[in-house]
């Protein structure tokens, strides 16, 4: 089967020919279709930088990205980005917000008025913003923001969701409670073939053996492919799943992967 | 009460100050603060006060939305285009150090000394801080959420109305309120200058000229100038207000 998106051989690096500084070298791997990929890795192995070239915010000096074997050439309307910072509106309400793509951009062309009320609507309950819709972004704790963020991104319907570190300025338990709704939202009950197919960046090893089908290991400078772990815990995960031997022997799998380059980053 | 007597010593023992230096001159000209009292009084109750007023203050709120209507636009444009923006900052840069008042000869041979010249005066001197402040709103514009609206797929002209013009909204009004002042001391200035010339029509300004040139009354100069500290105050009041109502996310940040 032909992979949802297929990164060959990805070059890129920033500034000049001379002076280049080189974020990723040679980086090949695929996305299957309804798959929740992971990419964990020190700072500075350039995954923001891969989310950022799949969303079609920049292009690979080199090498191919394809989707559904067409190469990238820009953003489209079949692939959603959630940012760090969330990137809200912050003129605008939690249901201005959801709705924005909608109102403005490409996911809303050809829908209707009616239907977009209605998707927003059902956007604002899945995240579970309901009675919150006309507050403004500065009104909202870091978890609320992060739903509205969450929430524009699934009213936009896309195909393939690209999140950068999502959940990573939240406090921990707030972050393993979202964690544990953005799995329900993506369908983590409902057959494969339903799911939507994700990219999570993060830095959180936890959080990705946690969330993920399969977890790409980025080493840094340049960043490069060092493994594809395989998350073979069952589905749907919860609470019991952080506390199966299993999951710790992924977390230690993957920490041992890039646990010496992290020293080294941190003591320099 | 105390708060308040302590509050009222500095203006109270200035007036103070003011009427008996005034009264130990015994200069006739000299205007102290009970003449001023006085003639404040006669120019409010004739109307000739109000009206001088209201006819500056109408003249700089109808040059200051024609500046608005040019200088918004043409900053969104600026910020937006790299190359709009370097092909037509020199021009606004050298035009920018040239007071409004030193333009008044131009607008005098073309427009003569009515309302349409001084509303263009105004424009003028209000177009500056708007368009700078327009500019540097939508180059600080967030990056995140130009990205944020690229992947959503805007097109460049639904991006300047939905994105950048929002955004750079709290910095648009920050060079309002500005340009309102410069434009209220422009339009003095001007009214000033132009004086009491055949065909110029009114205005605060030109009430002042008239004290100072022709009835030599020195109370009236010194009634003029408080009214406009005082009309420059409220307009200054009224925009920050009108700050926090349209833009309540800018504050809370």
């Amino acid at each position: 089967m032909m992979p949802k998106i297929a990164l060959k051989g990805v070059n890129k690096s920033f500034g000049h020919v001379n002076n280049a500084f080189v974020a990723l070298s040679d980086l090949s791997f695929d996305i299957r279709a309804g798959e929740f990929l992971a990419v964990v890795g020190p700072s500075g192995c350039g995954k923001t930088t891969v989310l950022n070239m799949l969303a079609g915010l920049d292009s690979p000096s080199s090498g191919q990205i394809l989707l559904d074997g067409v190469a990238i050439s820009g953003p489209g309307a079949e692939r959603g980005v959630m940012f760090q910072d969330y990137a809200l509106f912050p003129w605008r309400t939690v249901r201005g917000n959801i709705e924005f793509g909608l109102l403005y951009g490409k996911p809303g062309q050809g829908v209707s008025s009616e239907a977009r009320r209605k998707r927003v609507d059902d956007a604002i309950a899945l995240v579970g913003l309901s009675g919150a819709e006309n507050k403004y972004p500065h009104q909202l704790s870091g978890g609320m923001r992060q739903r509205v963020a969450l929430g524009r991104l699934v009213a936009n319907q896309p195909d393939i969701l690209l999140m950068d570190e999502p959940l990573a300025a939240l406090d921990a338990q707030t972050r393993i409670i979202l964690q544990e709704e953005l799995l329900r939202i993506w369908g983590q009950d409902t057959a494969q073939e339903t799911r939507r197919t994700v990219m999570f960046v993060t830095h959180g090893i936890d959080e990705a053996v946690f969330l993920a089908d399969r977890v790409v290991v980025l080493s840094s400078h340049p960043g490069r492919l060092k493994a594809i772990v395989d998350i073979d815990l069952p589905r749907p995960r919860n609470g019991e799943t952080r506390k199966s031997a299993r999951f710790a022997e992924l977390s230690q799998e993957i920490w041992e992967l890039i646990r010496e380059e992290a020293y080294r980053a941190t003591m320099k | 009460m105390k708060w308040l007597a302590i509050r009222l010593m500095s203006p109270v023992g200035l007036l103070v100050l003011w009427e008996v230096l005034v009264r130990l001159s015994g200069s006739p000209r000299a205007p102290s603060p009970s003449t001023v009292f006085v003639a404040a009084g006669e120019l409010i109750a004739s109307g000739e006060l109000l009206a001088g007023l209201s006819t500056s203050i109408v003249r700089v709120l109808a040059g200051f939305v024609v500046a608005c209507l040019v200088a918004v636009p043409l900053g969104l444009v600026m910020g937006a285009v790299r190359s709009v923006e370097r092909n037509l900052d020199p021009v606004v840069e050298s035009f920018r150090p040239v007071a409004a008042i030193a333009i008044l000869p131009l607008v005098i041979l073309w427009l003569g000394t009515g309302n349409t010249a001084a509303i263009a005066i105004v424009a003028y001197a209000a177009f500056f801080p708007v368009l700078v402040n327009t500019i540097s709103g939508v180059k600080n514009v967030e990056p995140s959420l130009l990205r944020a609206a690229h992947t959503m797929g805007l097109s460049p002209l639904t991006r300047l109305h939905a994105v950048l013009l929002p955004a750079a909204m709290p910095s648009i009004l920050v060079g309002m309120r500005i340009a309102l002042g410069v434009a209220w001391t422009a339009i003095i200035a001007a009214e000033l200058a132009v004086g009491a010339k055949s065909g110029s029509s009114g205005g605060i300004g030109q009430m002042m000229f008239v004290f100072y040139a022709y009835s030599i009354q020195l109370s009236g100069i010194v009634v003029c100038m408080a009214a406009v500290g005082v009309v420059a105050f409220c307009l200054d009041r009224l925009v920050s207000l009108c700050l926090t109502f349209i833009t309540p996310w800018s504050n809370a940040r």
